[in-house]
């Protein structure tokens, strides 16, 4: 058996092609072939030639029947793809090797391809990485392992604040909030409802977050936890425009040891904002058009 | 006796007996042309009604339906107080038929309804003391020294070398303390972080129980699955070994070797 990649590819395609002396692909042989040349173009850096290779093996898994190893095939496809920068492909990568996961009843790897697939295209596709996480939630939770999905919930987070999506975001974080109290891990589940009010207050909608922070109030245990008072006195500080209260609240440990991109907010950004919003009369109604105008996430 | 004929006694008794009842003879009373008694009536109805209010936060199981009684009760109170100036003018006034000790009487009434209504509790010194639990620097509760050295000065002249002693050893005290909170600070910075991260390997420790259980299974699994094997094996390759067929192979040997020394000698 040569060891030319070029060649293996070339011996499995003949294997593959029906014509009229071969009736039948003999799958065994081609895939064998196939995956091969896929680790000899990888050794070479062939990265779009190790990426095709890969994809047939992938199917010659497939029509063996052996879901497992086709969507590993693809896992490492989709790998290639992000050296090579298709971002596109990538997801649709992952997503194939997603679904053959499921094929095989296994949702964890599945949504472990979809979150892989995510954290690669977040910072080129975000939209798309935003669908991704979304999926890789849901399997997870139909499959009643909420807890693997806290990660992918911040993570999902991370992404709508970088977008400056807040209600997005505030909106990731109650599910977070929701997945963490079906696990009753109370210490995410308050720290997420406090990271979400922070965002409302972020946003300068004081009422939603006094929406917020009355609905999970409805909680007797969040009412009385350290995230709790803590939520409250940023609300009232917030409306009464004190900007030396907030400095003080945000630099209390329960905000620092909130989720980084949550409490780098409160540490940088709120004080400032607030700054600009006691010039205006209305001291308590801070609705400024373009607060995110100078510095940045 | 049918129910329609007990309605219409009950009822006729009742208008016998009008007479009778205080509260309605206020009412009759109050919607006269006495603008004071009305105002009045008004606004203890409404002082009643708050304070049966104020009772029943006592026995209000929802925290939210507390802190929203409060709320109103505090509203309330707030509106009623707006009211007793208006009053206080109008018992100022002179109305015909009312004589001048009942004139006086009203103001004092007036003063008497203001202190009801400041009284009512409406949750507000209570709500206060949860919320500064956290952080010695919210410091709302220690402020007692602030009164203390105003009288101090103005009414106790005679006493200023014990006082004096006094004020020294307090602030010495005070230094001492505020070394000692500032020292507490960063120890409860410190538990926050410690119980933070303690919570947090919980929950990923909570995590890992059913991956365990699961890993459990799937080994126990496949040790049952060796040993079963194992046995298997065992048996096969016992039988391929016994003895019987040991001897079987070294009698037929010798046989053969039998046949072909015979047959050399014979050809010889």
């Amino acid at each position: 058996m040569s060891s030319d990649p070029d060649k293996l590819v070339a011996k499995a395609d003949k294997l593959t092609k029906l014509t009229l002396t071969r009736w039948s692909a003999d799958w065994r042989n081609a895939t064998l072939n196939y995956e091969q040349a896929a680790n000899a173009y990888r050794v070479a850096k062939k990265y779009e030639k190790a990426k095709d290779a890969f994809e047939k093996a992938s199917k010659g898994q497939e029509m063996l029947t052996s879901p497992w190893d086709a969507a590993k095939h693809m896992e490492s496809a989709a790998a290639l793809a992000k050296e090579l920068g298709n971002w596109n492909d990538v997801a649709d990568l992952y997503r194939r090797a997603s679904e053959l996961y499921v094929e095989c009843g296994r949702a964890q790897p599945a949504s472990d391809a979809l979150g892989k697939a995510a954290r690669a295209v977040e910072d080129h596709l975000p939209d798309v990485a935003v669908q991704l996480y979304t999926d890789a939630c849901s399997l997870l939770e139909e499959d009643d392992k909420d807890q693997m999905a806290f990660d992918l919930y911040r993570a999902l987070t991370a992404v709508h604040i970088k977008l400056e999506k807040y209600t997005d975001a505030a909106a990731a974080l109650l599910r977070l909030g929701l997945a963490a109290d079906k696990c009753n891990a109370s210490n995410s589940q308050f720290k997420a409802y406090l990271s979400a009010i922070i965002v409302y207050l972020y946003a300068n909608d004081v009422k939603a977050a006094e929406k917020c922070y009355n609905d999970c109030s409805q909680i007797p245990a969040f009412l009385g936890s350290d995230q709790g008072r803590c939520g409250s006195r940023l609300i009232s500080a917030y409306s009464e425009g004190n900007v030396e209260e907030i400095k003080r609240v945000a630099q209390s440990s329960t905000i620092t040891h909130l989720d980084h991109a949550v409490s780098s907010f409160t540490l940088l950004f709120l004080p400032r904002l607030l700054a600009e919003c006691s010039f205006l009369p209305s001291a308590d109604k801070c609705t400024i058009a373009s607060p995110h105008s100078d510095g940045l996430v | 006796m049918s129910v329609i004929d007990l309605i219409t006694r009950v009822d006729s008794i009742c208008r016998k007996f009008d007479k009778y009842d205080v509260d309605k003879q206020a009412e009759l009373n109050v919607s006269g042309d006495d603008a004071f008694a009305r105002l009045y009536a008004v606004v203890e109805a409404e002082l009643d009604s708050t304070i049966e209010k104020a009772e029943s936060v006592a026995s209000a199981k929802n925290r939210a339906a507390v802190v929203a009684i409060n709320a109103e009760i505090r509203r309330t109170k707030a509106r009623l107080l707006d009211e007793i100036p208006k009053l206080q003018r109008l018992a100022m006034k002179k109305v015909r038929g009312l004589s001048r000790e009942e004139l006086e009487a009203r103001s004092d009434l007036v003063s008497a309804l203001k202190d009801r209504i400041a009284s009512v509790p409406d949750g507000t010194t209570t709500a206060a003391q949860p919320s500064s639990n956290g952080g010695a620097s919210a410091s709302t509760g220690i402020k007692f020294n602030s009164n203390y050295d105003g009288s101090f000065d103005s009414d106790y002249f005679q006493n200023t070398e014990e006082t004096d002693r006094f004020r020294q050893e307090y602030e010495m005290r005070k230094m001492k303390q505020s070394a000692q909170d500032e020292g507490l600070d960063v120890i409860a910075e410190g538990l926050d972080t410690l119980k933070d991260m303690a919570h947090d390997m919980n929950e990923e420790l909570e995590r890992q129980v059913p991956l365990v259980d699961e890993i459990d299974e799937k080994v126990d699994k496949a040790s049952s699955d060796l040993r079963n094997t194992n046995v298997r094996l065992k048996d096969t390759v016992n039988q391929l070994r016994s003895s019987r067929n040991f001897c079987i192979d070294i009698i037929l040997l010798c046989l053969v070797l039998g046949i072909a020394a015979y047959l050399y000698n014979v050809l010889k």
